[in-house]
């Protein structure tokens, strides 16, 4: 048991991101009044409500035990990166080599070693892509790679 | 015209072989693409759209329809299974039903989703048949005042869901309403945290939000956690039955889920959504033990899909008779009758009421054709979740980028979703509540618009909310409600 | 029925004309180029992007004109629905495809006009990136008011809001809009003030106006048509230098009830290419959309969804554009000055 570093972290970032929102739509953002609210009226009042709703979850947390939850810092990289990877690549890589590439990287954490499987499934994954969404649902996105 | 001879008119319409053929082809659609992680009925709409053209106006509102229901119905399975909502609505589904999921309870879980959205269904019709014009009124006697004010109180009601502690559910609505600052400021123009991407001038991708904070938040926490369900190796129909002790719980919540969302629903907005959430608050508080909630609670599962499905129905209401469509979906469908040259308005009803009630009995038609072809399907749905995750889950994000693709063709809100999946995961596990968080982002813009608006038609005078009695009376419940939530906290400790 | 005549034979004969214009044009652009390339496009299928939603007027409109052209070209046309930032994006994408001849797109009038004042990035400039086509239709705004309202008439309305400056409110679809600076032209011209209310969507403007929660507005025909029908709301005026066919009863502003003889306010909806695509291929375009909007049955169409069929060479369309540019940008100097 150590102290609950989840809601000290967690509240902690809420406040500061509260508190950035708060001072950032304070800046560039007209207030206006209480009765003829500005663009600017929301943001900086939710901001300032996040800084303190944040110090309220932090604050108690400092003396209070609880488990420290681990976080899979590798399992999120891939799975981010497969994402990104298939988003930004989709149009130019085309979708199919797009798609076995994020399916590939995705794989890459999972508990089961080996790579026959990893590309297997991959190709797998791309033939059902092509098959739902260009055959199926005929989505018009670039299906091999645009030559330059 | 009375709502019976309309009924008995409706009933023509709808039982022509071609209108019931698409009524069919809408449901199935629906249905299958609603399953697939992150494929709402958008993809499937849009992809059917061209059609339309071709087919007469009421067998393209009624295909149309179809799919939005068999995606409803398709929707609540992935969010069961895979805790994947592709819509607020249905993360309000996956708080007791992916618990249900866990526990080896998935067909249950699946039977009680699918009979109460059945019975929400045909009880929201009954509802819109006999107060359709009741209905209408009511939308139209409502003003800014009346939607900033209920807004509020359905905010103030469902915030103490889903967390055991107050400030971090109020901090979750907050950081939910601050994201839906994000974009053109309605009133004024500004721009508020764009940084000057044309992307985000219309606010943050709701489906995308959606999408990081649930799937991509769960794939990633999962992936080493092989053995994550309890899945039963074969879904026999004893099985899916819900126990005794289940259908004690379910009717009243049933019930009740239906009134939350017939009402809600015929006011234009987002009634459907605020209905579900208010339900699953409703069934907490009137629970007698409230801790099972977030951990298999039956009528949790009941109540929201009863409240959601009976929101679709009356949702028509203010769709066809004031053209005001409560999502982007309604509004494709709108569309679709436009190309056939009927405006939508309050003549409807009388002009055209052969395409209304046509309507009217279809939903009826495709709710029961629905619920034939879902139950047996339970079991396929339930066996997916044999197949060892590591090869699922690979499926599953590629699923959801094309799913979020697919909603207006952007990759930049591909990026979003992978943004918005690590904060969720780390939300997740530090145990603050996604569902809220949707909750603030979805209310949030309807509440300042509206709060804004009506100070700026009062001239800045605020008596605005208690003159008005309706909205008087939100303002005081939320009062209530709020002072409520103080006092039991102050006691209990 | 007769309203449905008068409208056909009307917008019939000004699409004939735009017809032979721009065949003129056509012929002129054939003769100076290669012409061996006008039989080898399109070499596949050719895309029209939309900055709108799937099922959206201006996709339903783009629709209409696709599917002809589809026919025409021998190559399918496919939409490509790219919503955001007012119509914006829908360019932004367009222009991103580049100009081989197969990446074209249609926009209502903002993108082209007034979006260059509003945002503060645009990502393009529209007299050097983007190339005329054809002006596909246009559309005047009427000013709508309650069935029940006080006022009868224009000049009852106006009289209505000089007796008492800032008392009624309009509602618009948004800061900027075309509704919004209509009104703000129309205030300047009628020398009155009205409050300005933005809301999202025409429905919503036309419910808050029904429920009397807002006094008027000013929208596409089309939005209030199915509420005058029930007497919700009435028509007091329209923008259009002549009566529009859908509302033939309706009375032209200009120079009714002091208003000055050339108030006039139009959205449009037009079909551009990326600039750099071949002239060929953008006189080939300009020939096949003015052939489509000739053929009555479009017309029709066109005028049951509120639009009226235009037409026209691509140096009509570059006209209206730095037109309608010059003549937004003064309203919107005028508005933001009062802010």
């Amino acid at each position: 048991m150590h102290r609950d570093w989840a809601d000290i972290w967690g509240g902690g970032v809420l406040a500061l991101l509260g508190a950035g929102v708060a001072v950032h739509a304070g800046l560039t953002l007209d207030f206006g009044t209480l009765r003829a609210m500005g663009p600017g009226f929301f943001p900086t009042v939710l901001g300032a409500l996040l800084a303190v709703l944040g110090a309220a979850v932090a604050i108690p947390a400092w003396g209070r035990m609880a488990e420290t939850p681990h976080i899979a810092w590798g399992d999120a990289a891939a799975v981010i990166a497969a994402i990104l990877i298939f988003g930004l690549g989709m149009n130019r890589l085309g979708i199919l080599l797009a798609c076995f590439a994020a399916v590939l990287i995705a794989s890459v954490p999972a508990p089961h070693s080996g790579w026959r499987w990893r590309i297997l499934l991959a190709a797998c994954v791309t033939g059902l892509v092509w098959l739902v969404f260009i055959a199926g649902l005929r989505m018009t996105i670039p299906i091999l790679p645009r030559l330059p | 015209m009375t709502a019976w001879e309309g009924l008995a008119h409706g009933f023509n319409v709808a039982l022509q072989p071609d209108v019931l053929a698409y009524c069919l082809l809408g449901v199935t659609l629906g249905t299958f693409i609603g399953v697939l992680p992150g494929i709402g009925a958008m993809a499937a709409i849009s992809l059917l759209l061209p059609i339309t053209f071709y087919i007469s106006p009421e067998a393209a509102l009624v295909m149309l329809a179809g799919v939005y229901y068999g995606a409803q119905y398709g929707g609540a399975v992935a969010s069961i299974l895979l805790r994947l909502p592709g819509t607020p609505q249905s993360a309000v589904t996956t708080l007791d039903g992916y618990p249900m999921a866990q526990q080896g309870r998935a067909g249950v879980a699946l039977f009680v989703s699918m009979v109460s959205s059945f019975a929400g269904s045909m009880l929201g019709i009954v509802v819109l048949v006999v107060l359709a014009g009741w209905l209408s009124e009511a939308a139209t006697a409502f003003r800014s005042a009346e939607y900033a004010a209920m807004m509020v109180l359905g905010l103030v009601a469902a915030s103490t869901i889903g967390s055991d502690r107050p400030a971090k559910a109020f901090a979750m609505v907050t950081l939910g309403l601050i994201l839906g600052c994000v974009g053109t400021d309605v009133n004024s123009g500004a721009q508020r945290f764009t940084f000057g991407i044309p992307e985000l001038m219309d606010g943050i991708n709701l489906v995308a939000l959606a999408m990081g904070l649930f799937g991509v938040a769960e794939v990633i926490g999962n992936i080493r956690n092989a053995e994550r369900h309890a899945a039963p190796e074969r879904v026999t129909f004893r099985q899916m039955m819900p126990s005794r002790d289940d259908l004690k719980r379910m009717p009243a919540a049933t019930l009740r889920g239906t009134a939350l969302g017939s009402f809600f629903g015929a006011l234009p907005g987002t009634g459907s959504t605020l209905s579900s959430f208010l339900s699953y608050a409703v069934e907490r508080r009137v629970a007698r033990h409230p801790e099972r909630f977030g951990k298999g609670a039956v009528e949790g599962v009941a109540g929201p899909e009863a409240a959601n499905n009976a929101a679709a129905i009356t949702a028509f209401v203010p769709t066809l008779t004031l053209g005001i469509p409560g999502d982007p979906i309604m509004a494709l469908m709108l569309g679709a009758l436009v190309i056939h040259g009927i405006q939508p308005g309050p003549e409807m009803l009388t002009a055209r009421p052969d395409m209304f009630w046509g309507l009217v009995v279809s939903f009826g038609i495709g709710n029961l054709l629905l619920l034939i072809l879902n139950l047996p399907l339970i079991g396929i749905w339930v066996s997916m979740l044999r197949i060892p995750f590591r090869y699922l889950y690979p499926a599953i994000l590629i699923f959801v980028c094309l799913g979020v693709y697919s909603v207006r063709g952007s990759a930049f809100d591909i990026a979003t979703v992978a943004v918005v999946g690590l904060c969720g995961y780390l939300l997740a596990l530090a145990r603050f509540s996604p569902a809220l968080l949707l909750l603030g982002f979805v209310l949030g813009p309807l509440i300042e618009t509206h709060l804004r608006r009506a100070m700026l038609i009062s001239r800045g005078d605020p008596m605005v909310f208690l003159e008005r009695p309706i909205a008087c009376a939100f303002v005081i419940a939320s009062v209530l409600l709020i002072g409520l939530s103080i006092f039991q906290n102050l006691r209990r400790r | 029925m007769k309203r449905d005549l008068i409208g056909v034979s009307n917008s019939a004969s000004g699409g004939l004309a735009f017809t032979r214009r721009a065949a003129l044009a056509a012929a002129a652009a054939f003769a100076l180029a290669a012409p061996a390339f006008a039989q080898d496009w399109p070499t596949g299928p050719v895309h029209v992007y939309v900055g709108f939603p799937a099922g959206s007027s201006p996709d339903l409109l783009a629709r209409i004109i696709t599917e002809p052209l589809s026919q025409k070209l021998g190559q399918p046309v496919v939409v490509e629905n790219k919503p955001g930032a007012g119509g914006v994006i829908g360019v932004q994408q367009m222009l991103a495809a580049g100009p081989d001849g197969h990446a074209f797109g249609t926009t209502i009038n903002g993108p082209l006009t007034t979006a260059g004042r509003l945002m503060p990035d645009l990502g393009y400039d529209v007299a050097k990136d983007i190339q005329p086509v054809a002006l596909i239709a246009t559309s005047p705004l009427v000013l709508a008011v309650a069935g029940d309202a006080e006022a009868t008439d224009l000049a009852g309305f106006i009289e209505l809001a000089k007796a008492e400056p800032g008392a009624l409110s309009y509602g618009s679809v948004g800061q900027g809009s075309g509704a919004h600076l209509t009104a703000e032209l129309f205030n300047e011209a009628a020398g009155i003030e009205m409050l300005h209310v933005p809301f999202t969507a025409y429905a919503e403007v036309t419910t808050s106006i029904i429920g009397r929660e807002i006094d008027a507005g000013f929208m596409a025909p089309s939005a209030a048509l199915p509420h005058v029908a029930s007497g919700k709301l009435k028509m007091l005026g329209v923008t259009s230098a002549e009566p529009f066919a859908q509302i033939p009863d309706v009375p032209v502003i200009a120079g009714n009830a002091g208003m000055p003889a050339d108030f006039q306010a139009e959205l449009w909806n037009a079909f551009i290419a990326p600039a750099g695509t071949d002239p060929n291929v953008v006189a080939r375009l300009n020939t096949e959309i003015n052939a489509i909007l000739a053929d009555p049955e479009v017309q029709k169409k066109l005028l049951d969804m509120g639009w009226q069929a235009a037409g026209g060479t691509p140096e009509d369309l570059a006209k209206r554009i730095t037109d309608d540019t010059r003549m937004w940008g003064a309203v919107i100097d005028k508005v933001g000055t009062a802010k």
